[in-house]
């Protein structure tokens, strides 16, 4: 059997998707990147593939995307993370009746990408060099309230008096804006949902500049966070569609192009 | 003692932020034209050796194109455009300004407050500053703080009334005075018809390096455009206009031998906003390097700088200062203006005659004038189907994993948009 990976070698976790012939996913392995982005991506690799009971030899073409993709030689090809998440979001949403917009909240940028009827890259925005609204902020802020990030759902569907207002957009004076919230007297719950409201806020402006159609397709590792999700839904004033893996669309995304590549190539 | 001088000049911040990006230039991309050389030289000689330039007369810093170089060189004076782009400069000039404002106008003052600017400006007997946009305006002050002389030009607001062209006319007059007291040279219409005569040659040569970009494939680079127009801020016009015809005849004999600079399908980009000054090519050089090519601009470090003529009806004193004058408010396209639709329309015209495939739209954050514009420009263009990429960007280099994920993707698009149409 042919099988074609993608793999994202994000500024947070390395994502690595393998799909069949037929496009279908056969596995997913997400794992922290750390200092050592290559080594980590080539280890996650070949985990992934001993999962599956496969072997490099099987693997007939590989891309790479993420910030990564250009220090991962042993790819046949790279693409940008825009790009990869337009082709993995639309294949994915197929199974929701299909999408035109995607959120995508990573670990140092949030984007916003609006694609056509074949899943082809229309219009997108990026957060510019600032990770206010990201993954890294959700971090930093659950440190500060001595919470786990899993733990940041539940604490936002327990909150029982209205979400407080964080009002830095910035990442470090949010920080200090939280220690003040704490020191007042604020419960952790309410300060939770006041951070996935700001995040929630930003990310929602972020969409209305590339225009929002159709169905919204939620990904990226802080889709996990239930309580984030609802923040948005609720900013946004429709549902989002959120995939099993929000992590490795992305991903999935480069494994369907690698795919796509090897087909046309041999044909 | 020269020598030493100049082995410890070399390895100065500047001297090495320079060099990586001349290396980059130079070594990142195959068969560069000869031509070129003569611009790779002299940026070496002056931004990373340190070198100065022999210079005719006293030397006039200008801190904007708003500033008739032909008036300079008429009383025998040189012109130097003292905008900068060393981030090195940057850092320096943060402490005159607050904290989100203009890397541009901070690395100037950064450079004017050091012992040892780049490029070696000298002695500058005065600095021109027109009173542009806010940040500018304020610098006087604090250019003169530095213990230079500083005069301001006086520009309107806006440029489309007949007051406007008055009121700016009447400052160039006052201008040409004050040169004339600064250098101790009379103004004569002999002197400014000659400089007239060599702007003139020099934007010829500029005009048909410009023509040579429309071809498709692409013969030439915007890195290396963008180089040669910076080199028009400090080098002697005669060499530098001698230089690009050389230039020319090269790239004309490419086209000839269907060279191609770049690849056939190469999306073709119109770039845009903030001018990208050597050493910050940052996006020039993510754009070409992710294959693209930027075939065009309009910036006031290239294009508009050096493109719009001046047309003069009789040649009187009076009449050639009334022209020149014309020539630097009405056709300029700078977002100070309160209207802009004329850098719209220029903008329009452009990606039609150059077949752009997408314009790069570059705002230097704390530039709020290019800041504001970004929408509308961004719907005109839309209107025509021309999708753009704007990017708020400064003179730092940790932006550049980001950025090259946003042009990567933007030239992406463009290719599948492409196909589509096919």
């Amino acid at each position: 059997m042919n099988y074609f990976v993608g793999i994202d070698i994000g500024s947070t976790a390395i994502k690595v998707a393998v799909v069949d012939e037929a496009g279908r996913l056969a596995g997913v392995h997400v794992t922290a990147s750390g200092s050592l982005f290559h080594k980590n991506a080539k280890e996650a690799l070949a985990r992934l593939l001993t999962d599956l009971k496969l072997t490099r030899d099987d693997v007939r073409y590989l891309i790479a995307t993420g910030y990564g993709r250009k220090l991962f030689k042993e790819a046949d090809d790279s693409i940008s993370e825009i790009t990869a998440n337009a082709i993995g979001a639309h294949e994915a949403g197929k199974a929701f009746g299909g999408v035109r917009t995607i959120i995508n909240i990573g670990g140092q940028d949030s984007k916003a990408i609006q694609i056509d009827a074949d899943g082809h890259v229309v219009n997108f925005a990026m957060n510019d060099k600032c990770a206010a609204g990201t993954g890294r902020f959700l971090d930093v802020a659950a440190r500060n309230l001595e919470i786990d990030l899993e733990e940041l759902g539940d604490y936002h569907f327990n909150s029982h008096s209205a979400p407080l207002a964080i009002n830095s957009t910035c990442t470090v004076f949010a920080e200090s804006e939280i220690i003040g919230l704490l020191a007042s007297g604020h419960d952790k719950e309410a300060i939770v949902a006041g951070i996935h409201y700001s995040i929630a806020k930003r990310t929602v402006r972020l969409a209305k500049r590339v225009g929002i159609e159709d169905r919204v397709y939620f990904d990226g590792g802080p889709a996990l966070n239930k309580g984030l999700v609802a923040a948005i839904e609720d900013e946004l004033q429709r549902q989002l569609v959120v995939p099993e893996h929000p992590q490795t669309t992305t991903a999935f995304g480069a494994a369907i192009l690698a795919r796509n590549e090897y087909l046309a190539e041999q044909a | 003692m020269t020598e030493r001088q100049s082995i410890s000049f070399n390895h100065s911040r500047q001297a090495r932020e320079a060099e990586n990006i001349l290396n980059h230039i130079t070594d990142r991309f195959d068969d560069n034209p000869r031509g070129m050389d003569y611009f790779y030289d002299l940026f070496r000689r002056v931004y990373c050796r340190g070198e100065a330039l022999p210079h005719e007369g006293v030397r006039i810093g200008t801190t904007c194109i708003h500033a008739p170089e032909e008036l300079i060189h008429a009383v025998g004076a040189t012109p130097v455009r003292l905008c900068n782009g060393a981030y090195h400069y940057d850092q320096i000039g943060g402490d005159f300004m607050p904290a989100k404002s203009c890397s541009l106008v901070k690395a100037t003052l950064g450079m004017l407050s050091s012992k040892d600017p780049v490029p070696r400006v000298g002695r500058l007997e005065l600095i021109v500053n027109p009173t542009t946009c806010d940040q500018k305006k304020k610098a006087s002050a604090m250019i003169e703080g530095m213990g230079y002389r500083v005069y301001d030009l006086e520009l309107p607001p806006a440029k489309e009334s007949e007051e406007a062209r008055l009121y700016w006319q009447r400052s160039v007059r006052q201008f040409a005075v004050r040169l004339s007291e600064v250098t101790g040279r009379r103004l004569t219409r002999k002197g400014l018809k000659a400089a007239m005569a060599r702007t003139a040659r020099a934007q010829a040569a500029f005009r048909t390096l410009h023509q040579l970009r429309k071809s498709q494939p692409a013969v030439f680079l915007g890195k290396d455009a963008f180089l040669v127009t910076n080199a028009f801020f400090f080098d002697d016009i005669e060499r530098w206009t001698a230089a690009v015809e050389a230039l020319n005849a090269e790239l004309q004999q490419r086209l000839q031998q269907n060279f191609q600079a770049a690849q056939r399908k190469a999306p073709r980009i119109l770039f845009t906003g903030s001018p990208p000054i050597f050493p910050n090519l940052k996006l020039p050089l993510l754009i070409e390097e992710a294959g693209g090519v930027v075939v065009a601009d309009e910036t006031c470090s290239a294009n508009r700088m050096l493109y719009d003529l001046t047309a003069v009806d009789e040649w009187r004193l009076d009449d050639m200062v009334d022209a020149l004058a014309d020539r630097y408010l009405k056709p300029c396209t700078c977002p100070i203006f309160t209207r802009n639709d004329d850098r719209r329309r220029r903008l329009l015209e452009l990606a039609d005659s150059f077949a752009v495939d997408g314009v790069v739209y570059q705002a230097f954050a704390g530039c709020q004038v290019y800041e504001m514009e970004q929408r509308s420009i961004a719907e005109a263009l839309s209107e025509k189907g021309i999708p753009m990429l704007y990017v708020e960007t400064d003179y730092s280099p940790d932006d550049m994993g980001q950025l090259s994920t946003r042009i990567e993707a933007f030239l992406e698009s463009i290719k599948t948009r492409k196909r589509k149409r096919a």
